[in-house]
């Protein structure tokens, strides 16, 4: 059994010009230790998808349904439709949250000591002095010299990558089983990214996490993933392993997302390639293939194909596919 | 610390400058009004231009300006007198000029409005503070529930109504047709002589004031409140499992804070220039008054010792502010 | 020898009083004396308390009746009565010789400051000379600076100037050996000189208390009264001064009621008014008048006080006469000028301002009814019967017709679309409306008139500039005392204190002059008068006005105020005469 299992997951949003479908209908498991990277441009409902669940969105105007079963010491709870008080008590404890911008994600007019201890102190009724403990050992962990004397130290008085660490040490206060990783290396310099993700490797390993890493960048997974689940118009379209993914990329959006890595071993001459076109909008996509517009390949599919939605399906043992290329292949729906 | 204080003697170094700048410009401006000040020194004698020449001439307004502004300067440091033999009339420094209006010298009759306008600002800060952010914090977080219509609609009426309004509208409900109501009409009682008195004489114009006041601060603290919400660090304190209490009260509420003091802060230095409506409708005598009195008298000594004290007010709170700044704001703390 | 027996005098005349106060006590006394009355006003402070500082009727009646005794005063009686004169500090009116040129008053004995020192001639003398010091003592009326004989180069006691000269004054103005008689040289005639001296600026002032401007905040009483406290932001407390002489004084002696006098200062006009329409408190007396917006409040459509206001609420003539100047240098035909005084809608304006039943009846002249001494109806306004309140088109054009051949030149200028008359009037929201029904009754007679509105504040300085003013001017005058020399040469004169007519080409100033100056000088108040109404007639013969309102005022105070009544000569409430009702 999944540690987390996400079904049939839809989030809806109201907007002045109309229902935004930013998920419609993620279905994934999450192993125990196993780290699944979820890849997709902006707007791909990779982010909205884990923010839904974890009860980060606005409340109102957002509608959420399906389910997404966790595994916790007191058994499966169902974090959808699940009381506000309960989800938080899981929030941070159970599944704690990296995200994007470090500078953005800490408080600027709390020491992070404050905000450590205060990540602690949520979950544990402790003396405060013990959550200070914690805050230091894992500081030191996460690699911040002099821990003691940083606790008093703001945000802003780190650099980038320093704050990133810190963040990750403030999401490994209590232990959790889950590490949903959003976009944890996308605002630091190319040299820090390679550390950072390094760490959030080591830690899983010693603290036996599972991670979530999303990202849009599947050049960071390569090396950090076990699985890849690929998402487009808030729908997953690829699901494979790490290494069946990057051997045997089948969906064109997949494909076009790895040729725009710049890979170290194809040399200078080769020019990085974009994929042409926007994301589509998420008002009213229609009963259409939502990467039509964009495909490659559409010519190799009879007139009006593309019309019809395809089905996610798997083309071979781990590897799902939703695309009309590979009609011909079972669902498993 | 050596550099907090060469700091601070910077900021008090400029602020004598910007200072001297506003008297000077201040003093300028009213050179140069279409008032003969001469002319303003005889009432309804002044259809004689004998005597206007004669006290233009005796009170110096014959003088080039900077000469009149060296002489006010000198006064403001060493005091000045007036008229001579048995009318002699001495402003000890700083003087400020006097008042042949109001037959005293400008810096006592500035001193005593002070004491009444900090009272009136005092209390209807604080009143305006817990009103504007309490409900502006309730109508954040009931946005779109009644509570919030309410809100929007006391805010509605607290910026359309006129001070003047409210404070008649409390005066006629709260002390004429009130036989039991503990206010005065109107005036003000010093709380040296009676700290009861000072209270119930400020009662309903804290709460006019306030009334006005606390409208802006609820929209303010609001849209404060729901901008901050959509911070990234708002989504880390709920994503470590705190709660709502916690992530409103504690997070969003710290960072509201800076914008909060910096607005309370000059828009009490604004009110100790003085609250013209409500002093006019509480009849308090404090600087709105004086200064009010001042323009439609044309007596050009208050209308220039005010308006360089309300310069200075926001000189000096500005300074105030930038300390008080450091304090909120670790990053201005390097 | 001769101390004592002054000594013995005052000891006598002491105790006269007494038995007389005692007599009171026991008789009718009790009912009305005692207990605080308090007066409201929205002014911030009085403008002026110091005696040689006061002009207005309002402040003469408010101090002269507490604090302030001159050397003779107006009798405080209801109605005409009210305009005669009175002694006052003097044993009588004043005795006039060398042709009205020398004017003599003896003090009574027995008078005395509020620190129990005997009022000298020297003191009064000292008061009148703070005239002079016109830099320091301002706003007060300058009469003795106009009147007294070769002081040119006077500039008052705080002068330590060489060339001030001290010794014209102590000429023009000399006290008896016993310092209690006081004569004043004057350097024309002056036959009302002793209403002139009714004038605060004629008081006494102690030599040693003054301290020039800051008098204005602890004037020395010579009355009933003395100030407790006083602060200009705040209130003026008056309490009982016990070391005036009742004997001494028989205009105040039996009329000084209340035992306290408050008056709060800087009150919202609004809020005072509702204060006294709820009468909180049935002792208070409004100072100012009831705003416009409340008339209808306290008084019917007629101008009478509603049931409820019975008793304790006036609608009556104020001291003022409002009319629109006419600048005869430039309106120099008479046809035109009669012309505009028929074509104006009357009726249309005072609709404007609120209604007849409260800002006044159509003036039919200068001089108003109050001045019962000096006013005679001069057939003009109601009286006219070509004159209608909504105007008399056809009268007014038949003037213009004739217009057209005395004046054509004028004529033609009135007439033209492009250049007509101006009028300079206040700029202000009623005067804008004001100005389209001047524009459209005029219009009806073919006459043009355009508006030069001038900021209320510079209005007076701008108009009383000859080279600036137009053709018509709004203004608005109020003798300064119950005499209409104060009212007639002033408006007519040339070099006079409100010269806005610009008269002095006209064909018939030169009569105007002569009689005008001749009853300056007149001795007999009755023939005086008379003659005041003959040349108020003659005034408008020549429509050197064109007439507009004897305007009113409103005043209103708590039900437990009795003996109020309008003093007409100071156009205010006979403030001394308040009682308390118990």
């Amino acid at each position: 059994m999944a540690l987390l299992s996400v079904r049939d997951l839809r989030v809806q949003f109201a907007t002045p010009d109309g229902i935004v479908d930013a998920v419609s209908g993620v279905s994934f498991d999450l192993k125990e230790g196993e780290t699944l990277a979820i890849v997709g441009e902006s707007g791909s409902g990779k982010s909205v998808t884990n923010l839904a669940y974890m009860g980060l969105l606005p409340k109102t105007r957002t509608t959420i349904t399906g389910s997404v079963v966790l595994k916790t010491e007191d058994g499966e709870v169902d974090l959808i439709g699940m009381s506000v008080e309960d989800l938080r008590k899981i929030r941070g404890k159970d599944v704690a949250m990296i995200f994007q911008d470090p500078m953005s994600a800490l408080h600027p007019y709390y020491s992070i000591g404050d905000q450590l201890i205060e990540a602690h102190q949520a979950h544990n009724e402790v003396a405060k002095e013990v959550s200070r403990d914690r805050a230091i050992e894992l500081l030191a962990l996460v690699g911040v010299a002099n821990p003691d004397e940083r606790l008093k130290a703001y945000p802003h008085q780190f650099s980038g990558g320093m704050r990133q660490r810190v963040m990750i040490a403030m999401a490994l206060m209590n232990n959790p089983k889950v590490l949903i990783a959003d976009e944890p290396t996308t605002a630091l310099d190319v040299t820090v990214q390679a550390q950072i993700l390094k760490l959030l490797r080591d830690i899983q390993a010693k603290f036996k996490m599972a991670v979530i890493l999303i990202t849009h960048d599947l050049g960071v997974v390569a090396g950090a993933a076990d699985r890849v689940n690929v998402m487009y118009g808030g729908r997953l379209v690829e699901s494979a392993s790490v290494n069946d993914l990057y051997e045997n990329p089948l969906m064109p959006y997949t494909v076009g997302l790895l040729d725009s890595i710049p890979r170290m071993d194809q040399g200078h001459g080769k020019r990085l390639r974009a994929i042409p076109g926007q994301p589509p909008s998420l008002i009213q996509l229609g009963s259409g293939c939502a990467f039509a517009a964009r495909c490659s390949r559409k010519s190799e599919l009879p007139n009006g194909k593309c019309e019809t939605s395809p089905e996610l399906k798997a083309v071979s043992a781990g590897h799902l596919v939703r695309c009309h290329l590979y009609d011909s292949k079972e669902s498993v729906k | 610390m050596s550099g907090l204080l060469a700091y601070i003697s910077r900021r008090l170094g400029v602020m004598i400058l910007i200072l001297l700048a506003v008297s000077f410009t201040v003093y300028l401006i009213f050179s140069f009004l279409p008032y003969d000040p001469a002319s303003l020194t005889c009432g309804k004698n002044c259809a004689d231009p004998e005597i206007i020449a004669a006290n233009r001439i005796r009170l110096g307004y014959d003088k080039p300006f900077y000469e009149q502004y060296w002489v006010f300067l000198v006064g403001l440091f060493a005091g000045r007198t007036y008229g001579e033999g048995q009318a002699e009339i001495f402003c000890a420094a700083p003087s400020f000029g006097y008042s042949f209006q109001q037959n005293s010298c400008v810096t006592d009759l500035v001193g005593n409005a002070i004491p009444v306008t900090i009272s009136l600002a005092i209390g209807s800060l604080i009143l305006w503070l817990v009103m504007g952010v309490g409900l502006g914090v309730v109508a954040a977080k009931f946005r779109g529930k009644i509570w919030d219509t309410l809100s929007t609609a006391f805010v509605l009426v607290g910026t359309s109504l006129p001070t003047f309004l409210t404070g008649l509208i409390l005066i006629v409900f709260f002390v004429i047709k009130a036989p039991w109501s503990p206010f005065p009409p109107g005036g003000y009682t010093a709380p040296d002589v009676d700290i009861v008195g000072w209270f119930l004489s400020l009662v309903l114009p804290w709460i006019t004031l306030a009334f006005a006041y606390a409208a802006i601060y609820t929209r303010f603290v609001r849209s404060q409140i729901l901008e901050i919400s959509t911070e990234d660090y708002i989504r880390t304190a709920r994503a470590k499992g705190l709660s709502e209490g916690v992530v409103l009260g504690k997070h969003t509420m710290r960072a509201a804070l800076a914008p909060i003091v910096t607005m309370a802060g000059l828009d009490f230095a604004g009110l100790l220039g003085g609250a013209i409506l409500t002093e006019a409708i509480f009849n308090l005598p404090g600087m709105g008054r004086l200064s009010l009195n001042a323009v439609v008298d044309i007596d050009l000594p208050i209308i220039v010792a005010t308006t360089i004290l309300a310069a200075t007010i926001v000189v000096v709170m500005n300074a105030i502010l930038d300390i008080v700044y450091a304090f909120i704001d670790p990053r201005v703390r390097v | 020898m001769l101390k004592g027996k002054k000594s013995l005098k005052v000891a006598v005349a002491t105790l006269s009083a007494a038995v007389l106060a005692g007599g009171l006590l026991t008789g009718c006394a009790p009912a009305n004396t005692g207990g605080t009355l308090t007066y409201l006003t929205n002014s911030e402070g009085w403008t002026h308390a110091d005696p040689n500082r006061n002009y207005t009727g309002l402040h003469i009646a408010w101090f002269g009746s507490y604090m302030h005794r001159t050397l003779t005063a107006y009798d405080r009686k209801a109605g005409a009565e009210g305009s005669t004169v009175v002694p006052d500090l003097a044993t009588d009116t004043g005795r006039a010789s060398n042709g009205n040129k020398t004017w003599e008053f003896t003090l009574r004995d027995g008078v005395t400051f509020e620190d129990g020192s005997a009022i000298t001639c020297e003191d009064v003398k000292y008061g009148v000379s703070r005239t002079f010091a016109t830099d320091i003592i301002t706003d007060g009326p300058t009469y003795a600076i106009g009147m007294l004989d070769g002081t040119d180069n006077y500039k008052g006691p705080y002068n330590t100037d060489a060339d001030n000269d001290v010794a014209s004054y102590d000429k023009a103005v000399t006290c008896s050996e016993d310092n209690k008689t006081i004569t004043f040289n004057l350097r024309r005639a002056v036959g009302d000189f002793n209403y002139t001296v009714t004038y605060l600026s004629f008081s006494p002032v102690p030599k040693a208390k003054d301290t020039g401007d800051g008098y204005d905040l602890k004037p020395v009483s010579s009355g009933p009264y003395k100030i407790q406290s006083y602060s200009k932001t705040d209130s003026m407390v008056l309490v009982r001064n016990d070391k005036w002489n009742k004997s001494s004084d028989p205009l105040r002696a039996e009329r000084a009621f209340p035992d306290k006098i408050v008056v709060k200062f800087g009150q919202a006009e609004e809020v005072r008014d509702q204060l006294l329409i709820a009468d909180k408190d049935k002792y208070a007396v409004s100072l100012d008048a009831l705003l416009p917006t409340n008339q209808s409040t306290v008084f019917d459509a007629d101008g009478n006080p509603k049931p409820e206001f019975e008793g304790r609420a006036i609608n009556v003539l104020d001291p003022y006469v409002r009319y629109a100047a006419v600048n005869v240098s430039k309106l120099n035909c008479l046809p035109i000028r009669q012309a505009i005084y028929y074509a104006k809608d009357f009726k249309g304006l005072i609709t404007l301002a609120g209604g007849q039943a409260f800002n006044g009846d159509p003036a039919d002249g200068v001089i108003k009814p109050l001045m019962g001494l000096d006013y005679a109806k001069t057939g003009y306004a109601s009286d006219d019967p070509n004159w209608k309140q909504e105007g008399n088109v056809a009268k007014a054009q038949e003037l213009m017709a004739q217009a057209k051949m005395d004046c054509p030149e004028l004529h033609a200028r009135v007439t033209d679309p492009k250049r007509g008359i101006v009028y300079d009037i206040a700029d202000s929201e009623t005067n804008k409306k004001a100005s389209a029904i001047w524009v459209e009754s005029l219009a009806k007679a073919g006459i043009v008139i355009k508006f030069n509105f001038i900021e209320p504040g510079s209005y007076y300085a701008v108009v009383l500039d000859p080279s600036k003013q137009g053709d018509l001017s709004a203004a608005g005058w109020g003798p300064d005392w119950a005499n209409a020399s104060t009212v007639i040469p002033e408006l007519f004169t040339e070099g006079a204190g409100f010269p806005l007519s610009q008269n002095w080409n006209d064909p018939a100033y030169a009569e105007f002059k002569k009689r005008s100056d001749a009853n300056l000088a007149e001795p007999d108040r009755v023939k005086q008068g008379k003659e005041w109404a003959a040349l108020n007639k003659y005034v408008m013969d020549q429509m050197w006005v064109i007439p507009g309102t004897f305007s009113k005022t409103q005043e209103i105070w708590g039900s437990g105020i009795g003996g109020a009544f309008f003093w007409e000569p100071q156009g205010a409430l006979s403030f001394g005469d308040l009682y308390l009702k118990k």
